[in-house]
């Protein structure tokens, strides 16, 4: 009875953690839900973001060809990031480009699932933002206990950046 | 070693038919089947802890050191977690439970889910903040602080404090030394630990995020867990008290700290107790209301009464043997594999120590057993500590048992028989000459009971014929 308990519980254990490892990796498109009108605000014609990336990471938005025209100086205006999902639900932000600085970002969208998740956002955000604009680049330090926040924040700018031809 | 009584048929007269034998098979392959598949689940929901994880993509963050720190530490909270609602289930005296693997059999498996369950939470707390530290670039102390002001966080805080005291107290070294009230009153707490955990998990753990698969999982299992204690700790033990209405008839002492407590009630065939199972008990007088006893049955049970024997060995018990007639008397039971029910061969063997000679009792009053059946075999260091024995030699005559007993003091060497027999070369197979065909009962002091075990595995009788149960928890 040892050996079938033994057997029984390592393939129930890892039949588990397969399915779960599937549901994974397969980019878990059903938590991502697409917000409509991503491409919106930008302000010149470097093309809409690539929708709704469904991925984190950097999402490289696959608008290349503004990069060709002028690859030394990204052109003036707003540009919106990819909408990050994470579990908390969506993070999207756009960036102002001005005179070649990045002058501001807005949160177009933050966390918001469950009140905690509102507050946890609200605090993070002007942190962010703060750092993001103090580097003049995404590749800033998470602010901590708002890790999945922080990461749809800093791919979202990144992803924004990336349209304008940002380097 | 004595003999008490002759048996009234010859021992080879017991041979049960071919159907008895084939069912006590049949159930005992099926008690195994569930208990096996209760370990697969116990495994498989750890690992749909593990799962909640990896679904939601956790993997994609484990691109830096500080992101695989995280993500450990969230696997260990999640697993840490799971194992923590398996105690609580494995400590809910759920009768289906009790019917497979037996109530201590569970609460030997919660024992040992307690210090892996707590390393796994310590854990999960130190390597979040380690991970979120590396993440943001922050020293440790400065991660504490800001976690300390998270929504929810002080509680968590609390709940791994809670956790380790109650782990702490139960560390058998920790807890010889100390009084079981002590020892209780902290393990109360590990409900409060349970509760204060809870939030954080729904609000700070992203996992857990509103709308998503994982948080109704999650709630079912907390549903499941704390409804099973409030089920069957609290509610199901009010009914069937209220309905059975039991108190204290009459307090008959046996030795001069023995004392068989008589209870009065109604309709108590309908709990459905064998001889050799026990409730816990709890006698609403003064000094003895907020503390519930496991205590055997010492007679079988029928429609009006009940009898316990309790021996007086700390101040709860004394208190117990000394409650005023009438008194009302809650219970949760009847519990325990200590039965007739649980045999798996044609002839019995039993051995008993003390005061774990009233399961015994009950058991060959109330079992389904053949005349020519059972062999007794009783253990005391003097005469006046064989109690009940005139009772057993009358019961043992009337369904044809055979009744030893070994008095004396205890034979130096490992041994649980008395001294005198143990140089005369009396052992298991000379009190019971066909023990390969026997189911072996073992009720006395945990360290006696575990020495009758050793010997019974060294004379190679298979683990499923040992029938012992532990009342020292």
């Amino acid at each position: 009875m040892r050996a079938r308990a033994v057997w029984g519980s390592a393939l129930a254990a890892f039949g588990v953690l397969a399915v779960g490892w599937g549901l994974g990796t397969a980019g878990s498109p059903g938590l991502t839900p697409s917000i409509p009108g991503t491409s919106g605000v930008s302000g010149t014609g470097t093309g809409g973001s690539a929708g709704s990336g469904a991925g984190s990471g950097t999402g490289g938005s696959a608008g290349a060809g503004s990069t060709a025209g002028s690859p030394a100086q990204p052109a003036d205006g707003d540009y919106t990031g990819d909408a990050e999902s994470t579990p908390f639900g969506m993070v999207q932000v756009s960036v102002t480009i001005q005179g070649g600085r990045l002058s501001d970002v807005t949160a177009m969208h933050l966390t918001d699932r469950g009140g905690q998740s509102v507050r946890i956002s609200n605090r993070a955000a002007p942190i962010l933002r703060q750092e993001v604009l103090a580097a003049q680049s995404a590749h800033v330090s998470m602010v901590g206990g708002a890790t999945y926040t922080s990461e749809g924040y800093l791919a979202s700018v990144q992803s924004a950046l990336d349209q304008a031809g940002w380097h | 070693m004595t003999t008490m009584t002759q048996p009234v048929s010859a021992p080879n007269a017991a041979r049960p038919g071919n159907g008895i034998a084939q069912a006590r098979l049949a159930r005992l392959r099926r008690r195994r089947w569930i208990a096996d598949l209760l370990v697969m689940l116990l495994w498989a929901s750890g690992a749909a802890a593990a799962s909640l994880y990896l679904a939601s993509g956790g993997l994609a963050t484990w691109t830096s050191p500080g992101g695989v720190i995280t993500g450990l530490g969230i696997l260990a909270g999640l697993v840490g977690s799971d194992f923590v609602l398996v105690m609580l289930v494995l400590a809910a005296r759920i009768p289906a439970l009790d019917a497979v693997i037996g109530h201590d059999r569970a609460l030997g498996v919660h024992r040992r889910l307690g210090k892996p369950a707590l390393y796994l939470l310590l854990a999960h707390g130190v390597l979040l903040v380690i991970g979120y530290a590396l993440t943001a670039r922050v020293d440790v102390v400065a991660q504490v602080v800001q976690l300390w002001q998270l929504p929810d966080m002080p509680l968590a805080f609390l709940a791994i404090g809670l956790f380790l005291a109650v782990v702490v107290t139960s560390l058998v070294l920790v807890r010889r030394r100390m009084p079981y009230e002590f020892w209780y009153g902290v393990h109360l707490l590990s409900y409060a630990a349970v509760l204060s955990a809870l939030p954080h998990q729904l609000s700070v753990g992203g996992l857990l995020a509103e709308g998503t698969g994982q948080r109704g999982y999650w709630i079912a299992l907390y549903v499941l867990a704390i409804g099973g204690i409030l089920v069957f700790r609290v509610a199901r033990p009010m009914l069937q008290s209220l309905r059975h209405a039991l108190r204290v008839e009459r307090i008959e002492w046996i030795a001069p700290d023995v004392a068989s407590i008589y209870l009065r009630g109604r309709d108590l065939a309908r709990l459905g107790a064998r001889g050799g199972q026990y409730f816990f008990w709890r006698f609403w007088s003064g000094g003895t209301w907020w503390h519930a006893h496991p205590v055997s049955l010492s007679a079988a049970p029928d429609e009006r009464r009940l009898r316990i024997t309790v021996r007086v060995l700390g101040e709860g018990t004394r208190r117990l043997a000394r409650v005023p007639v009438g008194t009302r008397v809650s219970f949760s039971g009847p519990f325990g594999l200590f039965t007739d029910a649980a045999r798996t061969s044609p002839r019995l063997a039993i051995v008993a120590a003390g005061v774990g000679v009233t399961p015994v009792r009950a058991l060959l009053e109330g079992g389904d057993i053949a005349p020519g059946e059972a062999t007794v075999l009783l253990r005391a260091s003097t005469e006046d500590a064989l109690f009940l024995a005139d009772e057993l030699q009358t019961l043992a005559d009337e369904r044809g048992a055979r009744l030893y007993s070994s008095v004396g003091p205890r034979a130096r060497h490992g041994g649980w028989l008395a001294e005198s027999d143990r140089r005369r070369g009396v052992g298991l197979r000379t009190v019971f000459p066909q023990l390969d065909e026997s189911d072996l009962y073992i009720c006395g002091p945990a360290a006696w009971a575990e020495a009758v075990v050793a010997d019974a595995r060294a004379e190679g009788l298979a683990e499923h014929r040992i029938h012992m149960e532990r009342f020292d928890w």
